[in-house]
């Protein structure tokens, strides 16, 4: 900076970020208010930050009074997890192969990625099901989390090729030259390179899985103990009258994870991010 | 052969995973979704192995195509929600990205606190999007919602916002706009930092203005990166169901081509496969026109 | 230890046309030798080099290692090391696990690798950066890791891929005397790639000039310094670059201005059976020499001057058939004319005139 910024421009740019900050933060912070209110209070038509609050909706919540909160959150945590698994598995050998090999049909796989996230899936439930069904794999986690992995890796894997276009190629060639097989540099030289890349990409397939609510609802089985958290919590949102109060105790207990999840991530956003968007 | 196979097996077995499980999961699907549009399925005449009950539709021609082209209400007015959907995505994505570059030229300058601002301004993205469905559809409830309560306090209207009319758009707009900003920024923060500092050196010295440099540098820098988000941007929103069956359910004034025919497709009495299916290859019909003419109008900006 | 062979070696990038990146090289390089490939940027010799470190395809001919066919040898087959022009180190491990990775894939034993290591650090002067990690070296210091790496593997063959052109230019002479240095001690046959002429010239046993991907000759420095082959090899070799001039040819020698350059009776023979009224002439800039106003010589005007120290080179105009033409001449650094001076210029010893065809490039003069 060559000039030293005015004092006047200092407070707008300040105030002009705390502002964002404020409508980014807000709608969370809401939910955490409410979570602590009864339902009763939480529909007041003059909110307050502070109306009978305390813990009682969370120990509801946790004890499994409003559906089987422990069962869903264990369901969400396999699902979600086998979903970051596969996805990074299937994103980083697809990014690779496309990053660093010139064969024939590189253009239409890195063409697919784009194309397949055209595709409206909630409409291809019925055909998504026949083919679950055929594989015997409709109403279990790995048919959801096979069908999560369609949707997150085509935009993981065009990323992923971005991050690693911005590894020299020279690493793979010495790792070659010192006697690494084509599969050994990926694996011992690219992946521990890529960490950003690829902790953008597991962080993506995660929320991918977590917060998802129509292909859970249609492909896990109707039985209480299987569903999702994304499902369950549906049950608090009956006609005409949700019950707040406990919606957002569950809604907390549910974002904690993935914020958790989202935070030692999100240093490497900036840097893992956009370099797969540049490259294209 | 073996010249070749010696060559690119590896490649080969490296893609191998993704296109066996994509294929497998889309195009198959796909494929039948297709063969769907030209049938009369629907919940009544599909083959139910639970039921052990045989299928029994029939093929129909172009019928399903004809019905939703003319643009019949009984059949989700399709000229009128297609409007609606460009609405809605070019309006979310235009704010998306009006938004998100602002938030990143202001974080991309040297600013006390810069990692918390940007911490707290990702944090959208970090909640799932259905717990902030909720969280929205809470504060824009007409009596008990805090947004209204705040327009009384300061003497505005306070509108129905999920009601039946265009504020329930309006909300929705609103809804996705705030969570799909902070990917906006995070890309094109990443590409603000990409551009080289000299280049702004060399521009002060040539004497730009804060705006000429903004305009000459900044927004030229970006065109690659803004290229790629907007185009998945536009893809993204235009099928995005969730925000808007969660906040609203399936309100007509915030109908959209995919939520209508994700309402085909689960609510109604019929379950209406067939026309659910049309809307669906309708969709990726538009998406494809578009992304042709987008990347054509990329190549040619490139070329000139 | 070993020698290495290019049989017709071809490198084709598909294209269209296609290109061919490396031209049906042929070329032995005897065990211990130190050779180097230089030439102009795109003339192929990164893609020789590459051919043999087994990271480019062989598409025509055959690559031997030791007597070896290593055509179709991934590179882990072939007991090479290579040094990179960027250096190529693996920014997520230490200097010792970079020089010892190697070693660490062949399954050699802990201990061994760290002895190893170990001696090829003292060697290189890097004991004391083992623990530390690529990012925090100087350029130099990742240069010498870089080498490191190649020695501990004691490997076949070195390949060194512009391994200088990162450094600054003090220290890439003094790397330059090292690098020549270690490999006389360690005898490991090298095959070496650079653009820079001067780097050829002072490290290579023998020198290996490539352009458009056909090799223009290989000989000892000194060969190519004072026989180029062709008209390429002779401007290409030598710095401040040679003077290249085509001129009129009459029956007692080249016609410069004011100046008949007499020459030797096979190339006139030569050129005329060729049937050739010109001919490329060319003549280093110490070949040339300043002269009496009143002695036979071409009139030049001085149009520069650079003065390195020990000697002086004078850059002028000289009219030949009309036009004007730069030459180059080395005089003593102590008694250099002045800007705008006409000067009288004229060929110190015409047995250092050197002639080619002037559509060819190939020499005419023995």
């Amino acid at each position: 900076m060559a000039a030293r910024r005015s004092r006047l421009a200092s407070v707008g740019l300040h105030a002009a970020l705390v502002g964002a900050s404020v409508i980014a933060v807000f709608p969370v912070f809401w939910v955490l208010v409410t979570s602590f209110k009864p339902d009763a209070r939480a529909v007041e038509t003059t909110p307050r930050l502070l109306n009978e609050s305390s813990l009682d909706n969370y120990a509801r919540v946790l004890a499994g009074e409003k559906g089987d909160f422990l069962a869903w959150f264990g369901n969400s945590v396999l699902i979600a997890l086998g979903t970051t698994a596969l996805a990074v598995f299937l994103s980083a050998t697809a990014g690779y192969a496309a990053s660093r090999f010139r064969f024939p049909g590189r253009r239409p796989l890195l063409l697919s990625f784009l194309l397949v996230q055209m595709f409206p899936f909630a409409v291809l439930i019925v055909p998504l099901y026949n083919v679950l069904l055929a594989l015997g794999l409709q109403g279990t986690g790995f048919g959801l989390v096979l069908v999560y992995c369609t949707t997150a890796v085509p935009f993981c894997a065009f990323m992923l090729k971005g991050y690693f276009d911005t590894i020299p190629a020279d690493i793979d060639e010495a790792g070659r030259v010192d006697g690494l097989s084509p599969f050994g540099v990926f694996w011992r030289l690219v992946l521990p390179l890529a960490r950003p890349g690829l902790a953008v990409t597991a962080f993506y397939a995660f929320l991918t899985a977590w917060g998802e609510v129509a292909f859970a609802s249609a492909f896990l089985s109707a039985a209480d103990g299987s569903k999702t958290l994304a499902v369950g919590l549906q049950v608090f949102v009956q006609q005409n009258r949700t019950e707040w109060g406990h919606l957002a105790a569950a809604s907390v207990l549910v974002a904690v994870p993935a914020v958790a999840a989202f935070y030692p991530v999100q240093r490497y956003l900036v840097a893992g991010l956009p370099s797969g968007a540049v490259k294209g | 052969m073996r010249r070749f196979l010696d060559r690119y097996w590896y490649a080969y077995a490296m893609v191998l995973p993704v296109v066996l499980v994509t294929g497998v999961l889309v195009l198959i699907p796909l494929a039948q979704g297709v063969f769907f549009t030209f049938t009369d399925i629907n919940e009544g005449n599909i083959a139910n192995p639970v039921l052990d009950r045989p299928a029994t539709f029939s093929g129909v021609g172009l019928v399903n195509y004809l019905h939703v082209l003319s643009g019949d209400p009984a059949y989700g007015s399709f000229w009128s929600t297609l409007a609606r959907t460009l609405v809605w995505t070019f309006g979310c994505v235009l704010a998306h990205f009006t938004i998100g570059l602002g938030l990143a030229v202001l974080l991309n300058r040297r600013v006390r606190g810069r990692a918390v601002y940007r911490a707290l301004l990702i944090l959208p993205w970090a909640v799932p999007s259905f717990i902030s469905a909720f969280a929205w559809k809470y504060m824009f409830n007409a009596q008990y919602g805090v947004i209204n309560q705040a327009l009384r306090v300061v003497g505005l209207p306070d509108p129905v916002w999920l009601g039946q009319s265009d504020w329930a758009l309006v909300a929705v707009m609103l809804v996705n706009v705030w969570l799909g900003v902070p990917f906006m920024m995070v890309a094109l923060l990443g590409g603000l930092q990409a551009i080289p500092a000299d280049l702004y050196e060399a521009a002060e010295v040539d004497g730009a203005s804060p705006w000429q440099r903004f305009r000459d540098i900044t927004l030229p820098g970006l065109r690659a990166v803004s290229g790629t988000v907007v185009l998945l941007g536009v893809i993204w929103t235009f099928n995005m169901f969730a925000v808007i069956y969660l906040v609203t359910g399936a309100n007509p004034n915030t109908r959209i081509l995919v939520t209508y025919a994700f309402e085909r497709f689960f609510s109604g009495a019929s379950r209406d496969y067939a026309i659910a299916s049309t809307y669906g290859v309708l969709i990726l019909s538009v998406l494809l026109v578009f992304v042709a003419g987008y990347r054509r109008a990329l190549r040619g900006q490139e070329a000139a | 230890m070993a020698e290495v062979a290019y049989d017709k070696a071809s490198r084709i990038f598909s294209g269209n046309p296609p290109v061919r990146a490396v031209d049906e090289l042929s070329l032995d390089v005897a065990d211990g030798e130190f050779l180097v490939l230089v030439g102009p940027s795109g003339s192929g010799k990164s893609t020789a080099l590459r051919m043999l470190a087994g990271l480019e395809d062989v598409d025509e001919g055959a690559i031997k290692i030791g007597g070896k066919d290593v055509t179709n040898v991934p590179p882990k087959g072939r007991d090479i090391a290579m040094v990179f022009q960027s250096y190529a180190l693996y920014p997520h491990m230490t200097v010792a696990e970079n020089m010892g990775f190697a070693l660490k894939l062949r399954g050699v034993a802990k201990g061994e690798i760290k002895a190893k290591v170990a001696e090829a650090a003292k060697m290189l002067d890097l004991t004391k950066y083992l623990d530390r990690k690529p990012k925090a070296l100087s350029g130099g210091q990742r240069q010498r890791v870089a080498m490191g790496r190649a020695i501990v593997r004691e490997p076949a063959v070195f390949l060194m891929d512009e391994p200088l052109s990162n450094l600054d230019a003090k220290l890439r002479v003094e790397t330059r005397a090292n690098i020549a240095a270690l490999q006389q001690r360690l005898g490991t046959t090298t095959i070496y790639v650079t653009h820079d002429q001067v780097e050829a010239m002072t490290m290579g046993h023998r020198v290996a000039v490539l352009k458009d991907g056909l090799l223009q000759q290989c000989d000892t420095p000194r060969a190519l310094y004072d026989k180029p082959g062709n008209a390429f090899v002779a401007g290409f070799m030598g710095s401040p670059a040679m003077n290249l001039k085509t001129v009129p040819l009459t029956a007692e020698g080249a016609k410069l201005d004011g100046l008949v350059v007499p020459l030797e009776r096979r190339a006139l023979d030569r050129a005329g059976a060729d049937g050739l009224s010109e001919v490329t002439f060319g003549v280093r800039p110490e070949s040339l020499a300043l002269v009496g106003s009143s002695s036979v010589g071409m009139e030049m005007v001085v149009e520069l001057v650079e003065e390195l120290g020990a000697d002086a080179l004078v850059h002028g105009a000289v009219r030949i058939g009309g036009a004007a033409e730069r030459f180059v001449v080395r005089v003593d650094g102590r008694t250099p004319p002045g800007l705008g001076q006409t000067v009288k210029v004229a060929v110190r010893d015409a047995g250092e005139v050197h002639l080619f065809h002037p559509e060819s490039g190939v020499r005419l003069s023995s």
